[in-house]
């Protein structure tokens, strides 16, 4: 048959199992990592079919050529927490198999219920970097998305889905709504964002207890001190264990959505116009100025889609995980999102990947110091050191460029003694 | 002012060559300053004036050629060590800290004090007596800030004076300034010399050296062309040996009648720099279709300001932009883009090319929103590659694929990505900024060429250069821009490149 021809053949094949397993492997059934490899595989094989060997390789060779960074700095990271587990009197191969183990495996579902807000904040800075901006303030957009949510869940009562989707769209909204003013500011005045979200995330997180206390809080109550009244069923996002019957009882497919939501976002800055002004006005202002593009109107719409990014990171605490709005103001999920951003290079499929690891080293770290009573203290060091190592991409550019001095000096000096 | 009598020579330089990856800074120059002299070296940009003088200031290593003073070779492997040796400078862009007072800005890095502790008292007392020494009146509290750019200028020259400078140079020193300003530097410089300190001045305008320096120096390309008495030379003499140069016509131009109705109108224009300085002052001009109009000027004297008004990207204080009988001086860039206006800026990798973003991607933005570049929302990055693919063969891009990014190209690669996207647009004006700013000659010739092309086509073009070379070969009429203004018109056929030279440096009949 025609290779044509079976192009929406493979296509429905590669997309189906690579849905299929991602589901499973969110849903802690490790199954789902074989359906992934499957359609990884189908997806090499039919790009050889179509475009031939040579594109193929190329494709591996990019990809390994952008994970190279990354990998150097985990390695460097995780052997730096060794040194100082050793020196600290802990046994570090207890210490990191029990990390592992913990992330990766016993409690994955904990690794991934971490990773999904972190995805949404991580898209959110991911996003305004594109544009040249430092949504810092992500943590205020994720506590407006929050409230919000929490507000219409308890009193919206709608359909399952039709609420839900409500909620989500309304409450986000909000957050965007959040970033109005700093949009504003950076446009007409050219305030810093950063000063002016941060101010902003500041007022958002310690606008929460107010907000509590007005929704069912009642410190005179020990039982229903810092929380708001629980959200009807109605509300909830609905579980992996309804489908997976091994799936831990906590686990919702906010992950799913926000995975969803990073091939969105990919879509949107690499192949619409809206994402196509953002980069060129991120990358160089003055020349997409030349070319009529309006450098105010994307930083406006930039701010305002990564409010709404950091907004879904909230309702999805919400109607996910919590059910009600806790006075937890030691998650930091915004904050950490400039982290996982950062990680990923502001790409937001890397973003999918470094919101997992996050989510995983901290699952890993409670497990380890449960059960080799290693301070977790030691999982911060190694997340510090990774992502300095994976940022500081520079410091490589330096140490290459210093080797190839070297090497040439050296060449210089053979070509002299002969 | 007289020449000096034969002083002792306090500074001087044996055969400095000074040579960049790319580019050969300084040839083999020797330049000697006399004790209480004002010397000036005169060359247009890029001569080599700036590299020479940071040779002398320790900022580079000259690649031979050796630097004495007072009879001695010395060394200067910074700024510091020149320092110490009595050299001080006055960059074009003054290093003083805003917030700070005049006092604290001239001590500043060399305070008086013991130890940690510093003497404002002891230190406001000596600016005060240097001040009054060398007649330079300033208020020593005042914040930088609150002063004016001539003022500011004078603290730089404290600054230096204040480390002893016995020898100080001037890069470009009234560049910033106004007339009245202008003629208070001059004063100062007078007394400076009484003072017993020796100057010299970088410039490449000619009145200026005419009327304040003693002896001058020109630099043309890196190369050292001539050395002169002031008092015994005329500005005309001066112009030739600045910009005299052997027109090398690369490209063939043919005869072609220009339109009969301009397609493209300024008249009495206004525009004010980010300073809220009129850097376009009262300009008239018109194009018209099928001719190439060159806009010659020694750099700062409007150019980019005018180039930017016509694009939109700075508002118009007053006067007229007419494209094809409308007025679009109200419309933003986006709308003058819509009206198929072109244009290649000058700095192609601020103004032209989103450096790290694809061939294709730099040939389609300004027209992103289009079809068949996209549809809907959607961008249609098949066509978006086609496209540059085709063009990129007919406009000579080498490259082996259209999506790498624009910035891994060399620079005549960048420019032919540019024109490719700017002339294929098919305008009925174009607007061309310094189109081959550090080119090499197969780039450059193949650049004019298009440009001839697009004339030959009809297409109205206003051509601006710092390069009167590329003026005379490209223009059909030549506008001599000055302070802002158009001075003068010439045909090429019936001028030379010495009288246009001599306008553009400010010269009156």
């Amino acid at each position: 048959m025609e290779p044509k021809k079976l192009k929406p053949v493979f296509l429905t094949a590669i997309v189906m199992l690579a849905v299929l397993g991602v589901t499973l492997y969110m849903g802690s059934s490790f199954s789902g990592l074989l359906y992934i490899l499957l359609s990884a595989v189908l997806y090499f094989a039919y790009r050889w079919l179509m475009d031939g060997k040579q594109v193929v390789i190329s494709l591996i060779r990019r990809g390994i050529q952008k994970m190279v960074v990354p990998v150097i700095g985990i390695c460097i990271a995780i052997i730096t927490g060794a040194v100082v587990m050793i020196i600290s009197n802990y046994d570090p191969v207890a210490a990191y198999k029990a990390l592992f183990y913990g992330a990766f495996v016993r409690n994955w579902h904990i690794s991934v219920l971490n990773a999904a807000p972190l995805m949404f904040t991580g898209l959110s800075v991911a996003l305004a970097f594109h544009a040249g901006l430092f949504n810092i303030g992500a943590e205020g957009q994720y506590y407006i998305g929050a409230m919000a949510a929490t507000y219409l869940g308890l009193y919206v009562n709608l359909p399952p889905f039709l609420s839900l989707a409500l909620i989500f769209i309304l409450a986000s909204l909000l957050a965007s709504a959040w970033n109005i003013v700093p949009a504003i500011l950076k446009v007409r005045t050219g305030a810093h964002e950063v000063i002016t979200t941060m101010m902003l995330a500041h007022v958002a997180r310690y606008l929460s207890p107010i907000f509590i206390r007005a929704n069912g809080g009642d410190p005179s109550n020990s039982t229903h001190a810092y929380v708001t009244d629980e959200l009807p069923m109605n509300n909830w996002l609905p579980r992996f264990n309804s489908f997976i019957p091994d799936a831990n009882y906590r686990l919702h497919v906010g992950i799913l959505i926000a995975i969803v939501v990073a091939l969105l976002v990919y879509y949107l800055l690499y192949y619409t116009k809206i994402g196509f002004e953002i980069r060129a006005v991120g990358e160089n202002k003055d020349a997409a100025r030349a070319q009529g593009i309006s450098i105010g109107r994307n930083i406006m719409i930039a701010l305002l889609i990564a409010g709404f990014l950091a907004g879904l990171a909230g309702v999805n605490q919400v109607v996910g995980l919590d059910h009600k709005l806790y006075q937890n103001l030691a998650a930091n999920y915004g904050w950490n999102g400039i982290s996982v951003a950062l990680l990923a290079g502001s790409h937001p499929i890397g973003v999918i990947f470094t919101s997992l690891l996050w989510g995983a080293m901290d699952a890993g770290g409670q497990y380890m110091s449960r059960v080799t009573q290693t301070s977790s203290s030691i999982v911060e060091i190694i997340k510090g050191i990774m992502l300095f190592l994976v940022v500081a991409k520079y410091l490589y550019i330096y140490i290459g460029n210093r080797l190839k001095r070297v090497r040439r000096r050296r060449q210089a000096a053979a070509k002299e003694a002969v | 002012m007289s020449r000096q009598s034969e002083g002792r020579v306090i500074l001087e330089t044996r055969n400095i060559t000074k040579q960049f990856p790319r580019v050969l800074a300084n040839k083999d120059i020797s330049i000697k300053l006399y004790e209480n002299e004002i010397l000036s070296l005169l060359g247009e940009n890029g001569a080599g004036k700036s590299t020479l003088m940071n040779v002398l200031y320790g900022l580079y290593t000259p690649t031979s050629g050796s630097i004495r003073l007072n009879d001695q070779e010395v060394q200067f492997h910074s700024p510091k060590d020149a320092i110490e040796k009595g050299l001080g400078m006055v960059h074009q862009h003054f290093m003083l800290i805003d917030p700070l007072t005049v006092t604290e800005n001239i001590i500043l890095g060399a305070e008086p004090g013991k130890g940690l502790t510093i003497d404002y008292r002891q230190a406001r007392k000596e600016v005060v007596e240097l001040s009054e020494k060398y007649g330079l009146h300033i208020d020593p509290d005042a914040p930088i800030e609150t002063l004016s750019v001539g003022i500011q200028q004078r603290v730089e020259i404290l600054k230096a004076l204040y480390r002893h400078a016995r020898i100080l140079i001037l890069d470009e020193p009234t560049a910033v300034l106004t007339p009245q300003e202008v003629e208070e530097l001059f004063q100062v410089i007078d007394g400076l010399r009484k003072g017993g300190v020796s100057i010299i001045i970088i410039t490449h305008k000619l009145e200026e050296v005419k009327d304040i320096s003693d002896r001058v120096y020109i630099l043309r390309r890196g190369e050292m062309v001539g050395e002169r008495i002031t008092a015994d030379t005329t500005t005309a003499q001066l112009a030739n040996l600045m910009v005299g140069r052997d027109v090398v016509l690369t490209v063939e131009k043919k005869e072609k009648k220009a339109g009969d109705t301009a397609v493209f109108q300024i008249e009495d224009l206004i525009v004010l720099n980010t300073k809220k300085f009129p850097a376009i002052n009262g300009l008239s001009l018109q194009v018209k279709p099928g001719e190439i109009v060159g806009i010659a000027g020694v750099d700062g004297n409007g150019q980019s300001e005018l180039a930017e008004a016509i694009m939109g990207l700075l508002p118009v204080e007053s006067g007229k932009i007419t494209h094809r009988g409308e007025d679009i001086a109200a419309l933003n860039t986006k709308q003058r883009i819509n009206r198929n206006i072109s244009y290649v800026p000058s700095d192609r990798q601020r103004f032209g090319l989103v450096l790290p973003m694809t061939i294709g991607e730099n040939i389609m933005i300004g027209y992103h929103d289009r079809y068949p570049n996209s549809k809907g929302l959607q961008l249609n990055y098949t066509y978006i590659n086609a496209h540059a693919q085709e063009l990129s063969e007919s406009y000579d891009i080498r490259t082996p694929d259209v999506q790498n990014p624009a910035g891994k190209l060399s620079g005549g690669n960048q420019q032919k990505v540019i024109l490719a996207r700017e002339f294929s647009r098919d305008p009925a004006f174009l607007l061309v900024s310094q189109p081959t700013r550090g080119l090499d000659v197969g780039a450059i010739e193949y650049i004019h060429s298009q440009i001839l092309a697009m004339r030959d086509n009809n297409v109205a073009i206003l051509l601006i250069s710092l390069e009167l070379e590329e003026i005379f070969s490209l223009s059909d009429r030549i506008l001599v821009l000055y302070e802002g203004k158009i001075v003068k018109e010439f045909k090429p056929e019936e001028t030379s490149d010495k009288q246009v030279g001599f306008y553009m440096t400010g010269g009156k009949e």
